[in-house]
């Protein structure tokens, strides 16, 4: 027994009698410079390697343990490696193991000396006859050096260890030579090198490796390390590892149905629960291996044979039904450890799972919620988190449980109270919302400081989501601050006021005026308080000026009260509370400007410069600006993931069950953008937010009056095709789908009525959508467009026919060669104009037709059509120059997806982000038919016929939405030679109310999202 | 996957610590104090796990000794969104409780009833025997008799080489 060195017995001995953390340090100090000096003394010569040779064994061993000591008490070793690898590359067993030991606990992979154990690692690895010259070196010690080698190198992993080891580390583990000892090693410090270097390993090959050692062996130790590292493995490739589902699922049905296991593995009667947990843990990661299973009859297709399907859920049925609670508590913690892994695998199978299986699993966790066991109704509450999560169904069930939580939410423990909160968090919704956060803030009141941050910021989340009725949101944060104030961040407040701003509808703003008014008028009150009440007082107390006792300089008085308790963040905001109280309200004024005069002075640069700025904004601007200035704040932008659960995100991580809740909108949140869409296309920002036509109208305007002037005398050839100003000018606005076209064909052509635009703009529209028809027409020209698609190619055939009484001659056709198109044109001879040499042209006699046809593939997304520039002269001598544009968007090339609901929800979260996602409101002009059914059927057939989506019904609960899917494709290819596609989400609102619809975009590639989005407003508006 | 093992006795002192995955010497020693700080002041009604910065924390309590594992999600899940990250990747907490019984068990049969000094005095032993059942941070072994055999086989080494050295 007492093998351990004197030297180091006494050391320890006189560390565990110190009597402070100062005399151990100094005690430890002593120590370490005693063996600094014992490993190089200086005079004595270092051997090749940096140790000192006239150590003894004994004494390098006491040392290396005696720093190993000082390293687990929390001191920093940086020397005393030269003896370290010393004891590594000892011939004797018992200093290589002291070696190992050390290396693996003072020294990291990426260790320089690492290089130099390289070498002695291999050799102990594979065995080398070299440690045989030893007469001691038997087979099983032998064996013994590979383990210490193995372990060593599993708990370092150092990059060039790996690259150096690995294979070796395969061939141990798969060889039929080596022992289970050693086996179960190597499985395990390949775990650990694949996890420094992932693909390291090829699974395809890999995989039935594997599947041998798990088929072949009945030693529990060897499956146990081989389950960690098919695990891991799994992790990282899963589909590879699939085909080994059977034999997992054999070894399970063993240890459970048969309770096959050798008497040493029995942890209490249970056959090794370690080696269950393990396997149920693996068959969580393919959640599909049981879809379609049907409990009463066989057949029904998954990649996994039927039998062993079969076989699997008779298993997790025999965990779930029969786990009891038996009178050892270690028996009855190793049977639940197996029964929550079971259920954790229910909850990955999800909605696949048999329902059986489910209810009985809530039925139960139901039951564990209750239990006065600590550690159960711990689990029990964590699991049912996640087991709710599965669907609606499921969801109900835990709300059951409702009260059963809450009681667990004033449990003594901290670990449960928080598991308890989670829950609550989960299973909230509408229905429930008012009672789990009143309850919720009733607690916080007794609730401790460590978790009450977190406590307030789940509350603000639900609050927000579910509040039925906003007013009961605003008195939610409100009593938040009051009772906690100190742990209402500021990005709990910021939404408050964002919430209240951007929902003018119903009398929210002025019921929150009031309220804060309220709040902030006593002398005490939360500097949080003072600050929203300060916000909103100043954007919308005129709405509570009119109500006795709270008249504008009222409002100055109550908030003007906190300002000498305050700091100088919120005096800021104070301060522009009061500009904007001055500005309404001429009593107000007197008071204010004092304040001003006086903080023009403060140290404070944001206050001085708030107070020096407003005071001077009278003088510098006129009053129509000022007013313009201190007006209420346009309503927020609405991003869907709220600084709030962007908190969550941070203190939670991704996998928490409340994120995954929290980034779902609720249907109350889903109400309350559709209602703020009506908002926003009646509010005051309508002018340049509504709608992209508009600021191409005026453009054509602007340009449509320039033209007289510039081109004075017709037919200057030259002038007109090298100058070619328009085409371009709006290839910036071409929001509208670029029909601005015409704007041109009014500078040159005599004699082309202004009253056409709208028209030829409808035809282009018109033709984006459709496969044939006219994009332009006067009395001398008409212009016939036909076009085609598959996939990423297209034809496309304009026609050009005269329909003047005498010929067009020099007539030309150029167009435009966009880096995004790859393009072949053949045409009608001369006609075609490729900017190389001056080409006469073509002639067109009366009544005939020029022809122009070309083959184009789309090689990038792109949110502008291709200009097309028509030229020819008459008889009468006019030159005419029409630059029109190609009826050719991005929703041409669009190939139709069909997606259930929910993977079209899902991939309409997972393209959520600013870049990828493209919002417009368009109200529709007051002449506009009222939208109804039949205009709603309409647009469904534009984005289904025209866009070329995919509708995606389900998505879709009442008649106003259209939701579709589709895929861009293009010719180029990616990396591997595959061709490049983007996919494409669209979603139409329309708000019948205020005649208005919203259209958002989601894809992959901003530009898609874009010419996409401008493509549907025009055909919805064309739909008229 | 266990990041590591503590045993320490009621005072708080760490009297051997195993970590699986490198740590800075300060970011240690302030995890580890905090950490025991919050194990020793729960009762003895509450349950056997804590949440601590991302890490879950099962510990047990024999007498003056706690046996304190702190688990993380797999290296690679916290990295990729594997598909099994729904559920959160830690290990099974009851099964890690059950585990430092098996440890402790094991330790009992090799050492009679262990207790704060064995672990102090036997340092290597005590090493050697967790080596066996926990490496890299995965249960390796539980069967008593395999975790034992590599011991003896030192202590009979070291029986054999006594003469040399004292």
């Amino acid at each position: 027994m007492s093998t351990q060195a004197r030297g180091l017995n006494n050391f320890i001995s006189d560390l565990r009698n110190s009597k402070s953390k100062s005399e151990e340090s100094a005690r430890v100090e002593i120590e370490l410079a005693k063996i600094r000096k014992k490993f190089n003394p200086g005079d004595a010569k270092l051997a090749s390697d940096g140790s000192n040779p006239s150590l003894s064994s004994y004494q390098r061993k006491k040392y290396v343990w005696k720093l190993v000591y000082i390293h687990v008490l929390g001191y920093d070793v940086d020397f005393g490696h030269a003896e370290v690898l010393a004891l590594v590359t000892s011939k004797k067993y018992s200093e290589k193991m002291v070696g190992y030991t050390a290396l693996s606990l003072l020294l990291r992979g990426s260790d320089p000396v690492m290089s130099r154990v390289i070498d002695t690692m291999k050799s102990d690895l594979t065995n080398a006859p070299s440690s045989s010259t030893n007469k001691k070196s038997n087979a099983p010690k032998n064996d013994a050096v590979q383990c210490l080698a193995l372990c060593s190198l599993a708990n370092i992993s150092g990059l060039e260890l790996i690259q150096a080891m690995h294979l070796e580390v395969q061939h141990i583990l798969v060889s039929p030579s080596s022992t289970d000892q050693v086996k179960k090693k190597s499985a395990l410090c390949l775990l650990r090198l694949t996890r420094t270097s992932p693909n390291l390993i090829s699974g395809r090959e890999f995989a039935p490796h594997l599947g041998n050692l798990l088929s072949q062996n009945q030693h529990l130790g060897v499956l146990t390390s081989v389950l960690s590292l098919l695990h891991g493995l799994a992790l990282q490739q899963t589909p590879s590892y699939e085909i080994l589902i059977p034999h997992v699922v054999h070894i399970l049905s063993l240890l459970v149905m048969k309770k096959k296991c050798e008497r040493e593995y029995l942890y209490y009667q249970t056959p090794s629960p370690w080696l269950q947990i393990k396997l149920l843990k693996f068959l969580q990661l393919y959640p599909n291996a049981v879809e379609n299973h049907d409990l009463s009859t066989t057949g029904g297709g998954s990649m996994v044979g039927e039998e062993h399907v079969g076989q699997l859920i008779g298993v997790v049925s025999k965990i779930l039904m029969e786990t009891d609670v038996s009178d050892s508590i270690n028996k009855s913690n190793a049977d639940h450890a197996i029964l929550f892994e079971a259920v954790d695998l229910i909850v990955a199978w999800g909605t696949s799972c048999p329902v059986v299986l489910r209810e009985g699993a809530m039925k139960l966790l139901g039951k564990f919620i209750s239990v006065r066991e600590p550690n159960i109704r711990y689990l029990g509450l964590s699991t049912m988190a996640k087991l709710a999560q599965i669907d609606e169904a499921s969801v109900e069930g835990a709300k059951n449980h409702q009260a059963t939580v809450l009681v667990s939410l004033k449990d003594a423990d901290i670990s449960v109270r928080r598991r308890a909160l989670d829950l609550l968090f989960v299973i909230c919704d509408t229905d429930n919302a008012e009672r789990i956060v009143d309850e919720l803030v009733a607690h916080l009141v007794v609730a401790d400081a460590s978790i009450r941050e977190e406590m307030v910021l789940k509350i603000a989340i639900l609050a927000e989501k579910y509040a039925t009725d906003l007013r009961w949101y605003v008195d939610t944060i409100l009593k938040l601050i009051t009772i906690s104030g100190d742990y209402v961040s500021d990005s709990i407040w910021h939404r408050v006021v964002q919430i209240v701003t951007n929902h003018p509808q119903g009398d929210l703003q002025g019921y929150a005026a009031g309220t804060l008014f309220v709040a902030v008028a006593p002398a005490r009150c939360h500097e949080t308080t003072v600050r929203v009440a300060a916000y909103i007082l100043g954007e919308f107390g005129f709405l509570i000026a009119e109500r006795p006792g709270m008249s504008g300089d009222e409002q100055f008085r109550v908030l003007h009260q906190h300002w000498f308790t305050v700091d100088t963040g919120t005096r800021a905001i104070l301060i522009s509370t009061y500009a904007k109280l001055a500005n309404l309200y001429e009593e107000c004024r007197p008071l204010v400007a004092p304040v001003f005069a006086k903080s023009k002075n403060s140290v404070d640069v944001e206050v001085q410069q708030r107070c020096a700025e407003y005071a001077a904004m009278r003088e510098a601007f006129s009053p129509e600006a000022v007013e313009d200035l201190l007006r209420e704040m346009p309503p927020f932008e609405d991003k869907r993931r709220s600084a709030l659960e962007l908190r969550l995100l941070e203190t939670e991580g991704e996998n928490s069950a409340a994120v995954a809740k929290a980034s779902i909108p609720s249907e109350v949140e889903q109400q309350r953008a559709l209602l703020a869409a009506q908002m926003l296309s009646s509010g005051p920002i309508e002018e340049d937010m509504v709608n992209g036509m508009q600021p191409i109208e005026e453009q054509d305007d602007e340009l449509v009056s320039k033209p007289s002037d510039e081109h004075p005398e017709d037919g200057d050839v030259d002038r007109a095709v090298g100058a070619d100003p328009s085409g371009d000018v709006d290839g910036e606005g071409s929001a509208g789908g670029g029909m601005s076209q015409d704007d041109q064909a009014n500078r040159v052509l005599v004699g082309i009525p202004k009253e056409l635009i709208p028209a030829m703009r409808k035809a282009f529209s018109n033709l984006c959508t459709s496969p044939s028809g006219v994009l332009f027409e006067n009395s001398m020209l008409q212009v016939g467009v036909k076009h085609e698609y598959v996939g990423a190619q297209g034809r496309i055939s304009v026609f050009f026919g005269n329909l003047h009484s005498s010929p067009l001659q020099n007539f030309k056709v150029r167009v435009d060669q966009p880096d995004h198109l790859r393009m072949q044109m053949q045409g009608t001879q001369d006609l075609i104009d490729d900017g190389e040499y001056d080409s006469p042209g073509c002639t067109v006699a009366t009544k005939t037709q020029a022809k122009l046809m070309i083959l184009l593939e789309v090689t990038a997304p792109f949110d502008d059509a291709p200009s097309m520039r028509i030229t020819f002269d008459t008889e009468e001598g006019e030159h005419h120059d029409y630059p029109l544009r190609l009826p050719l968007v991005a929703t041409c090339f669009m190939e139709p997806v069909n997606l259930d609901p929910g993977a079209f929800m899902q991939r309409w979260k997972s393209l959520e982000g600013q870049d990828r996602e493209c919002q417009e409101v368009m109200k529709l002009p007051p002449n506009a038919p009222e939208i109804d059914e039949k205009y709603m059927d309409r647009v469904s057939k534009i984005i289904v016929d025209g866009l070329k989506f995919g509708r995606c019904q389900g998505v879709d609960p009442t008649p106003w939405t259209v939701s579709g899917a589709a895929t861009f494709r293009t010719g180029a290819q990616d990396m591997n030679g595959n061709n490049i596609n983007v996919g494409c989400l669209v979603r139409v609102e329309a708000n019948p109310r205020a005649n208005a619809f919203r259209v958002t975009t989601r894809t992959l590639h901003p530009l898609c999202s874009k010419a996409i989005k401008n493509v549907s407003l025009v055909s919805i508006k064309l739909a008229m | 996957m266990i990041s590591f093992i503590l045993m320490v006795n009621k005072q708080g002192q760490t009297r051997l610590s195993s970590y699986y995955e490198w740590m800075d010497m300060q970011e240690r020693v302030a995890l580890e104090s905090e950490i025991i700080r919050k194990c020793l002041s729960r009762s003895e009604l509450q349950c056997s796990f804590l949440e601590y910065r991302g890490f879950k924390v099962i510990y047990r309590r024999y007498a003056s000794l706690f046996f304190i594992v702190g688990t993380k999600a797999d290296l690679d899940v916290r990295a990729l969104d594997a598909p099994g990250s729904t559920a959160e990747n830690y290990e099974n907490e009851l099964g890690l409780l059950e585990f430092i019984h098996s440890l402790v068990e094991t330790m009992d049969r090799w050492a009679g009833s262990i207790c704060e000094l064995d672990i102090m005095y036997q340092l290597e032993q005590v090493h050697f025997l967790l080596d066996e059942m926990v490496m890299n941070g995965y249960i390796v072994e539980t069967n008593k008799s395999n975790v034992l055999r590599p011991i003896d086989l030192i202590d009979r080494e070291s029986k054999k080489t006594e003469g040399m050295f004292r």
